[in-house]
């Protein structure tokens, strides 16, 4: 065993078992504290997969932003509105079922996909990938066109999320 | 790889010195515990009321703000880095990703979501 | 490698749409909140503008952006109906959202995102555009389902829309990921020419094909992805509602049609039986629990996810290139006539409904027809077209669409189509029968749009009726650009 395997079984432990708190602790802050390491232990795994600047953005977006709306949306919670119900509802069992069949269908799916046995190569002597992402955003022959439609879908999300963020007994809707 | 074990490493040390700061504590120190001492420790003056209170919206909808520009960094990262090789059609193209981002800055800004009001 | 004007010739409509939205976004900041009509006006102005540059360019083929999208007569076509749609929802929108309460000038803004989606939707051929329009489309849609907010039937109509579409959304992009993971390629002519080369993994291309089925079929609500369809018909604003009906389909259509037909005909033998099962069931289980249905929302609800199932009957023989072309044109006919019978429909049911979701009742519509003969004479033409009715679109939609399916050698489904077009006429028809044989006192507004919108769409339904060979025939050269 490598010590690449070693880190990754590490890492992925981790990150499931983080997962799993995420879902069932009762305690929503500790559940948003959970997200970020099971987040964290995502952006691991992309290291090893050498894809450095998805890590980075993993832990910028992820966790600098998404995990911190998080946080600041269980601020908006007061303590006597957590859930006491029960964490279970009576269909467990189903959701159990269906969990494992579709892991087990996946697992089949992907073992006769010969990406499925590759290890990631390095890469040459020279290649900077950040460069060659920027190239393949914006040259014309790569993804312009996302690129481009991902900033009109970025606005249309801010001004959708402000509308629906805004809280309209605030009076500043004059404007 | 090589370089990311430097990142590795500090995440170790830094995990071993508070654990170890603590725990060669716990392990010499004496323990004669109190319920003055065992209180939670709080800072000057006492709280009234609810530790757990809800907080503006004002905080979610910042976050919310922060969170769309934040996205917009990283596809603008790329970009940045290879600017200099790309020529004025990947400038032009950049400028307009940041133009029509800009009008989602100038919409919010002028509905008022930007003030702490 | 640069673009050329030819690019930018595919994406014309597109680009200048949302060009517009995003100038409307600002020059709204500016209009005073008692002037939000003159929002409205631009934003219909935008489409009106975009429609005529989209109608200049029919006949036109030619793919642009390094094969990320495609003009050609399908997507010129879809264009044209999208655009229309979404002039006919702002048309409803104008007086509604003044009545209600609600009138905000991000609605028209958001409004023109989501069709600038749907556009890209319908002219995309790589999986990442069709990815990324769907989200443009949706997200919008997600806000204007929520619209009404603080209302909470509304806010929970939005959150359920939102949470089910992102999920769907979820196998869209796993799907794709698949796919790319078969293929090698996210480009539709790609993965077909990677489809016909014997290492390509052909049960990973089945699942990923699967997967954006699924993710699809949620969008255009076909069973069994369909529970969140009659929450949020009923719970998002009555114009949104009628636009979320039209345009959501059609645009969800489009795709699943380019995508399939362009991408994936190696694999229509499993296809055809998943296609042929999932438009069954469609049109059973949506009439059928129509019947039971009181609120009126609730029941065009149901009637909205049986007509996913008459559309996806066009879906059913795409891989037998004899029959591929006429089915898809019939598929497009019958979008028309939905789109308009549709918009018809919920025109009638603004016209009655009043604050606080009052008047939404089937029982409402009592006495309609001897207090606004011309209001009930209108929804009585466009329940015939729901039911599939002589003299409206809905008869000929359905010949056509039934003829297509006989062609392609599925009888059967045929059948089932015929059956539960007969169940349908039970509760469309009670709709005609409350309102002319029942006494009521139903309370209307008068709105020059609305009135204007619903009269259009009854013309319309009832004349292309009678001349349906015009429309068909530009439907039949709708083709697909192929690969």
């Amino acid at each position: 065993m490598t010590g690449e395997q070693i880190v990754f079984l590490v890492v992925a432990f981790v990150t499931l078992f983080a997962g799993l708190m995420v879902v069932t602790t009762r305690n929503l802050v500790h559940a948003a504290l959970w997200l970020v390491a099971a987040l964290f232990g995502v952006a691991v795994t992309y290291v090893i997969l050498h894809a450095n600047f998805l890590a980075v953005v993993q832990v910028v977006v992820y966790i600098g932003a998404i995990a911190i709306l998080f946080i600041f949306a269980v601020m908006l919670t007061r303590r006597d509105m957590r859930d006491q119900g029960p964490q279970m509802n009576k269909n467990w069992w189903f959701g159990a079922v269906l969990a494992v069949l579709t892991f087990g269908g996946l697992y089949f799916l992907l073992q006769g996909w010969e990406g499925m046995t590759k290890t990631a190569t390095s890469y040459p002597v020279g290649f900077d990938a950040i460069s060659e992402l920027g190239n393949a955003l914006v040259s014309p022959a790569g993804y312009v066109l996302p690129f481009e439609v991902a900033s009109v879908l970025l606005v249309a999300a801010l001004v959708g999320a402000v509308y629906v963020a805004f809280n309209p007994r605030n009076g500043n809707s004059g404007k | 790889m090589n370089p990311w074990i430097f990142v590795g490493l500090f995440f170790v040390v830094g995990l071993l010195i508070p654990v170890g700061a603590i725990g060669i504590a716990w392990l010499l120190g004496p323990k004669k515990p109190n319920p003055i001492k065992q209180s939670v420790y709080e800072c000057g003056i006492e709280t009234v009321g609810e530790s757990w209170v809800q907080f503006k919206a004002q905080y979610y909808i910042f976050a919310l703000v922060f969170l769309v520009f934040d996205v917009e960094t990283v596809f603008l990262f790329p970009w940045a880095v290879k600017l200099g090789a790309l020529g004025l059609f990947a400038v032009i193209e950049g400028i307009i990703f940041i133009l029509i981002l800009v009008a989602g800055l100038v919409y919010t800004w002028r509905k008022g979501m930007l003030e702490w009001a | 490698m640069n673009l050329t004007s030819q690019d930018y010739q595919v994406l014309a409509p597109y680009i200048l749409l949302t060009a517009w939205a995003c100038v409307l976004l600002l020059v709204d900041l500016f209009i005073p909140k008692e002037r939000k009509s003159v929002t409205a006006l631009l934003a219909a102005l935008g489409l009106a503008v975009t429609l005529g540059v989209t109608l200049s360019q029919v006949g036109i083929e030619q793919v642009g952006f390094f094969n990320m999208a495609a003009l050609d007569g399908f997507s010129t076509f879809v264009n044209a109906l999208l655009l229309v749609s979404g002039i006919l929802g702002i048309a409803l929108a104008h007086g509604y959202v003044k009545r209600m309460g609600i009138e905000r000038g991000e609605y028209y803004t958001l409004l023109l995102f989501s069709v600038s989606g749907m556009m890209l939707m319908a002219q995309a051929t790589d999986l990442i555009i069709v990815f990324i329009a769907l989200e443009l489309l949706s997200i919008p849609l997600y806000v204007l389902a929520a619209f009404a907010r603080p209302q909470l039937s509304s806010e929970e109509a939005g959150m359920k829309y939102f949470l089910l579409g992102a999920f769907a959304t979820g196998f869209v992009v796993y799907g794709t990921a698949l796919v790319f993971g078969a293929t090698g390629t996210t480009s539709l002519a790609g993965i077909v020419a990677a489809a016909a080369s014997p290492s390509t993994s052909t049960l990973l291309l089945t699942i990923g094909a699967a997967l954006v089925l699924v993710g699809f079929g949620f969008k255009v609500a076909a069973v069994p992805f369909h529970m969140w369809t009659p929450d949020v018909y009923q719970g998002a604003p009555t114009a949104v509602t009628a636009f979320m009906a039209s345009g959501a389909k059609i645009a969800g259509f489009a795709a699943l049609l380019r995508v399939f037909a362009t991408a994936f005909p190696a694999l229509a033998v499993d296809m055809t039986a998943v296609l042929w099962a999932l438009a069954a069931l469609t049109m059973i289980v949506g009439n059928v629990i129509a019947i039971s249905q009181t609120d009126i929302k609730r029941m065009l609800a149901y009637s909205s996810i049986a007509h996913a199932g008459y559309i996806l009957m066009a879906f059913v023989p795409y891989g037998n290139p004899a029959v591929r072309d006429v089915s898809i044109a019939a598929g497009l006919f019958y979008l028309v006539a939905y789109a308009f019978t549709n918009f018809g429909a919920w025109g009638v049911v603004i016209a009655l409904e009043k604050k606080e979701e009052k008047g939404l009742a089937i029982a409402d519509y009592a006495g309609l027809g001897r207090k606004h003969p011309l209001l009930a004479a209108a929804m009585t033409v466009f329940m015939l077209s729901l039911v599939g009715l002589p003299p409206t679109l809905g008869l000929v939609g359905k010949v056509y669409l039934f003829r297509a399916v006989i062609a392609g050698g599925f009888t059967g489904l045929a059948i089932i189509g015929v059956l539960t077009s007969l169940i349908s006429a039970y509760y469309y028809l009670r709709v005609v029968v409350t309102m002319y044989m029942k006494e009521g006192e139903p309370e209307t507004v008068r709105e020059t749009w609305l009135s204007l919108t619903t009269a259009l769409t009854a013309i319309v339904t009832v004349v292309f009726s009678l001349l349906p060979q015009s429309l068909f025939e530009w439907a039949s050269t709708a083709v697909l650009k192929l690969f």
